[in-house]
This record gives structure tokens, sequence and C-alpha cells, in this order.
């Protein structure tokens, strides 16, 4: 990049665009990095929940969906008869388990209730307390110890950040398509923006795409003065052309046996295919007003919009066929599902999972060059400034830090005492005390010695994540390869890969050795070391 | 299904080789000579006729919706398998 030439003249374009990526990007990076990270293993979170219920039962040939449907509703019936509305997500081969929740007037809170069934036989399963792969996904909009408006709008706020980052950025990168596949080793600076450019354009359009429909998922919560100038049941409508949400309606009063619901649901599969049936919701079960309602499954295509059935409980008139939403609502339902990725199989969630792997990563190495750019200018490498501390002790602990806080959760929901109250809460507390711990340790060590330990540490527990696991349940990694079962093997490759990578990262943070000063070659491309660049290097790309 | 997957991915890195390969520097690095003008017309072409030959090869196995989905996440795959082979190669080749 040419800063000789752009430091002479008035700034430039270029200049102003490189200067606002680099501080929208420093300022909303180290949140943008725990959402994107947390946001990235959400794309397995049924998996990480199967697997932190070891109780489960291994997948299983499924049963026919409308016997499912029906002894799941009578069990949730038997136990809470006067319930208006419960609703059942049928298994599929990626989540072999039906779960339910139902309203129940007597329930303390909200006034749910929720649970997981044998789709075999409809009984009920228990599985330990645990908020499994939810929490890494709720986490990644709501954040967790405040309000859930207050987190939605920072998310909102970081996304739009990274939005600015992302157009920012590709107007600074001046050689997009030269430097394409450009990597220069050891060089230093050059090297850490050459990984970082790499990173971001390879995978522009999920990155693009990912950051935009995250704002729309949430956009009637940033912009609600449409929906605001709407009478309620208009508003509801519009709800309705959005979601698959369908009020319980009145009930007669009047006692009416419900119809078999394995018959709505084959109309259903009639319709949409064997595998077409993904949710049944029952309102007023038992009375002459009953209404069934059967969702389509959401694997089958992009949109979120809603495509149900909607019958007569009783008479089995079909009342109503929604299967097309208007032109706002469809773009908006695109956008979620894009963002969402449930239509997904498995190698495009693969791919899902790898490019948003990409994208952390692109966040991590901008958040690092920001300091392996300063620190080549510092006056005196051994005290620097304030604000540069700050950044570099904020970025060990947001990198390495949510690494080890991540795996301490897996940590916990192993070896938490099962009878222990608020079981689940304290799984998420030991996250952010992990959190907090190295955020400690970050600001107490030598940044250098902070970077390699707690990777070090980070890489420990990950490896270790599977032998835990073979300590405390009856499903160790050799007999999850033996048996097949991928949900489980496919989870702990992975922690066993993820623990390589932090190894190698600890590894040449550690051999690396920072040059004399006057030497004019930059080190080997590590996070916390003094790096000087081999050639006047422009602005973050 | 999977098989379906695999073409586009192939077809995907076989384009960005292509293209690659078209390019002076990485000319340079793997081949240590520019090749002549008119090679390099052919793999530009041969590299984005391959690109597009997955983009129908997705669209044709899974419908534009999620055709479009997959061939986005593959290009973008296949775009870092081959930006990590050239890095492997002159990491190899010591440079």
């Amino acid at each position: 990049m040419s800063a000789k030439q752009t430091v002479a003249q008035a700034p430039g374009i270029r200049q102003t665009m490189s200067d606002l990526h680099i501080w929208t990007g420093l300022l909303a990076g180290w949140i943008l990095y725990a959402m994107f990270l947390t946001g990235t293993v959400s794309y397995f979170k049924d998996e990480i929940s199967r697997y932190m219920r070891p109780e489960l039962p291994v997948a299983q040939a499924l049963p026919d969906a409308g016997r499912t449907a029906e002894q799941v509703a009578a069990a949730i019936l038997a136990q809470t008869p006067g319930t208006p509305q419960l609703g059942i997500t049928l298994p599929t081969p990626r989540n072999p388990t039906a779960s339910a929740f139902w309203r129940d007037p007597q329930a303390k809170g909200r006034g749910f209730g929720s649970g997981v069934f044998d789709p075999a036989t409809g009984a009920r399963l228990d599985a330990r307390e645990t908020r499994g792969g939810d929490f890494f996904y709720a986490f990644h909009f709501n954040f967790h110890y405040m309000p859930v408006i207050w987190g939605r709008w920072l998310a909102g706020l970081c996304a739009m950040f990274m939005l600015v980052a992302i157009v920012s950025g590709v107007i600074t990168h001046k050689k997009i398509f030269t430097d394409f596949f450009t990597f220069r080793w050891g060089k230093g600076q050059r090297s850490w923006l050459d990984a970082h450019a790499a990173l971001s354009v390879l995978g522009l359009p999920f990155h693009f795409m990912i950051t935009w429909s995250g704002l729309i998922t949430l956009m009637v919560l940033y912009m609600p003065w449409g929906l605001q100038s709407l009478a309620p049941p208009a508003r509801q409508a519009v709800t309705s052309e959005m979601r698959f949400f369908v009020p319980p309606g009145k009930p007669a009063g009047e006692a009416a046996p419900l119809l078999p619901l394995a018959g709505f649901v084959q109309q259903a599969q009639a319709r949409w295919g064997p595998d077409g049936a993904g949710t049944v919701q029952v309102n007023h079960a038992g009375d002459a007003n009953a209404r069934v309602l059967v969702a389509r499954q959401q694997a089958q295509r992009v949109s979120t919009t809603p495509q149900y059935l909607l019958f007569d409980g009783v008479s089995g008139a079909l009342l109503k066929t929604k299967d097309t939403s208007g032109p706002a609502a469809t773009t908006q339902g695109v956008l979620y599902g894009l963002h969402l990725g449930r239509f997904a199989d498995i190698a495009t969630r693969w791919l899902y999972f790898l490019v948003s792997l990409a994208g952390t990563a692109m966040v991590g190495t901008g958040l690092v060059l920001w300091t392996v750019k300063r620190r080549a200018r510092l006056p005196d490498p051994d005290k620097p400034y304030f604000g540069f501390r700050v950044a570099e002790r904020l970025n060990i602990a947001a990198i390495a830090g949510l690494s080890v806080a991540m795996t301490a959760f897996f940590w916990g929901n192993r070896l938490l005492p099962m009878e222990m109250a608020q079981r689940a809460n304290w799984e998420i507390h030991l996250f952010f005390i992990a959190w907090g711990l190295a955020l400690a340790w970050a600001l107490l060590r030598r940044p250098k010695r902070a970077w390699v330990e707690l990777l070090w540490l980070a890489a420990a527990l990950l490896a270790l994540t599977p032998v835990l696991n073979a300590l405390t349940t009856s499903r160790p990694l050799w007999r999850s390869l033996a048996q097949g079962d991928w949900v489980y093997a496919g989870l702990e490759l992975t922690l066993l890969a993820l623990a390589a990578v932090h190894a190698a990262l600890a590894l040449r943070t550690a051999r690396h050795q920072p040059r004399a000063r006057p030497v004019r070659k930059g080190g080997a491309s590590q996070p916390p070391v003094p790096a000087l660049p081999a050639e006047p290097v422009g602005e973050g790309a | 299904m999977t098989a379906a997957h695999m073409v586009v991915f192939l077809l995907c890195a076989a384009g960005f080789a292509a293209l690659a390969l078209a390019m002076d520097r990485h000319q340079q690095d793997v081949l240590g000579r520019a090749l002549p003008p008119r090679a390099t017309q052919l793999l530009r072409g041969a590299g984005w006729a391959l690109l597009l030959a997955a983009l129908w090869q997705a669209v044709g196995a899974k419908g534009w919706a999620l055709g479009l989905v997959a061939y986005s996440g593959h290009a973008s795959a296949a775009a870092g398998l081959v930006f990590v082979a050239l890095l492997a190669w002159n990491r190899w080749r010591g440079q």
C-alpha cells in the first residue's frame, strides 16, 4: 500500500476509510470477537446440547412422525390437562428426540412448561439441568447478566460498527484482487495484514451477509416505529406473516374429543413430503374449538416465513393453508434464515462453521494487528502508553481467555454435582468466572507470558475434554467412533483439532524472538511481540 | 447429496487454482517464471469458467435458494484451500 504517497497530501478517501476501519474495528472488536465465536459454535447448537446431555439416547431410527406427535401430546395432556396450547417439535435425523412446550396456567414464572420426549414411546426423558448450546446462541446477541433488551441493543450497535468496518475495509484494501492469494510469511506486520485481509476477503460474502442479516433479525427492535403505528390486531397479523405464531384463541367451553393427531400429520406429509412436518401445535385440546396446526420442516427451505396447515381439531376440516408471505416478510424471512442456517445439511453446516470461524479469526487478527502496528512505533517499547497496554491486555483476555471460558463451560457440565440447585446457571457462572480469571491473569502477567500461558491452558482444557467425558460418562470417544455416533465423535475430534490450533499458536508465540530495533526485518507472526514492518505498510485492510 | 457437494467444491478449487496461476506473483512462486500472455489468458478464462460451472452444478443439484448458499460456502472454502496450498508450497520450497 502506498503510505508514502498519501502521507504527503491531505488525507484521501482511502486514508479516511482506513482510520474509520481501524477505530470502529478496535472499539467494537472485543465484543464482536465474542459474538462471532459464540455465534460460530451455535451452528452446532443442537449437537452441543446433545453432548451436554449425555443421558439422552444415541440417535436411532425415527418412528412415524404422526405417532410421535400423538404420544407426546398424550403425555403432556395427562400431566397438564387444561393447557390452552402445546407445541411439539418433531424429531429429525439431526435432533432425534422430540421436544415440546406447553402453556401451564398453574406454572410459576412465564407460565410455560417444556421437556424432551422419547419419540418412540412419548415418555419424558430426564437429563441433567443445562442450557447446553442454547447458552452460546443466546449469549451471541443477548449477552448475560443484563436485561435482554440492553444486550440486543449492544449487539446491534456492535453489528453496525462491524458493517462500517466491512465497507470501509473493502475501500481501504487497494489490491483486493492482486493480493487475493498473497501471504508474505515471516514479515511481522505485513504478515498480520496479509492474514487479516485473506480471512476477510475470502469469506467476504458470508461476513457481509451475517452482519447485515444479524441486524435484520432484530430490525423490529431497532426500528419499531412502523409496527407501533398499527393497532394491536394488525400488529399481530404482521408478526404472523413473519413467524410461525398463532395465538391460542378462545375455547368454546364445551368438551369435544380431539381427533388423532396422526391424521393431520399425514396430510402435511402428503403436501410437503415424508420429512415435511416440522412442528405440531394443538390449541385447546378437548374443547369444541380445538385447533391443530402442522408447520413445515425448516430444513426444506431458506426463508423462516411460516408455512402451515390449520385444522379444526374436532371435525378435522382444513381451515387454512398458509404457504406464502408478502415480499417484505419474505425478504426478512430469507435474511433471517440465511443468518440461522437451520436449513443447512451437514456439508453446508460445516461450511457455515468454517467460514464463520474465519470471520472470528478476521476480528482476532484485526485486534492483534492494532497492537503489532503500534508496537513498532513505540518511543520506548518497555514502557508503552496506557491505551496501548489496555488494548494489549484486553486482546489477551478477549481471544485466549474466551477459549478458556468456553471450554470451562463444558467442564462445568461434566463436573458440577447433578443435584446442585441452579445447576444450569452455575455452568454459566463458571464460564464467566473462568473468563474473569483469564482477564485478571492477562492484567497481572507480562503480555507475552500471558498469551502463551492462556493459550496453553486452553489447549490443555480442550484436549482433556474427551478424557473428562470418558471418565464421567459411558460414552468415551473410542466407543462413539466404534458405534458411529458422529455427534459425539465429531464434537470431540473438533475439540482435539482446536486444541492443536491453540497449542501451535502457543508454541509460535513462545518461540518468537523480537529482533533488535535497527534491523529492518520483521519477526515471525505472533500475537504479543514487537515486529517491525519490512516495508512501509499501509493501514489495516 | 454429498457427491453434489464434492463436485461443487472441486470445481471451485480448480477454478481458484487456475485464477491464482493466471497471476504473475503466483506464476513466479509456483513455476519460477512468468507464463506467456496467451497461457495466462487461457488460465484466467478457465478459472472463471470453472467457477461458473460450479455455480451451475450447485443450483442444478439444490435449486437457487439452497444452491446459492452452498455455492457461496464452497467458493470461500475452496479459495481458502488454494490460499493455504500456495502458502504451504512456498514454505516447503523455503521461500
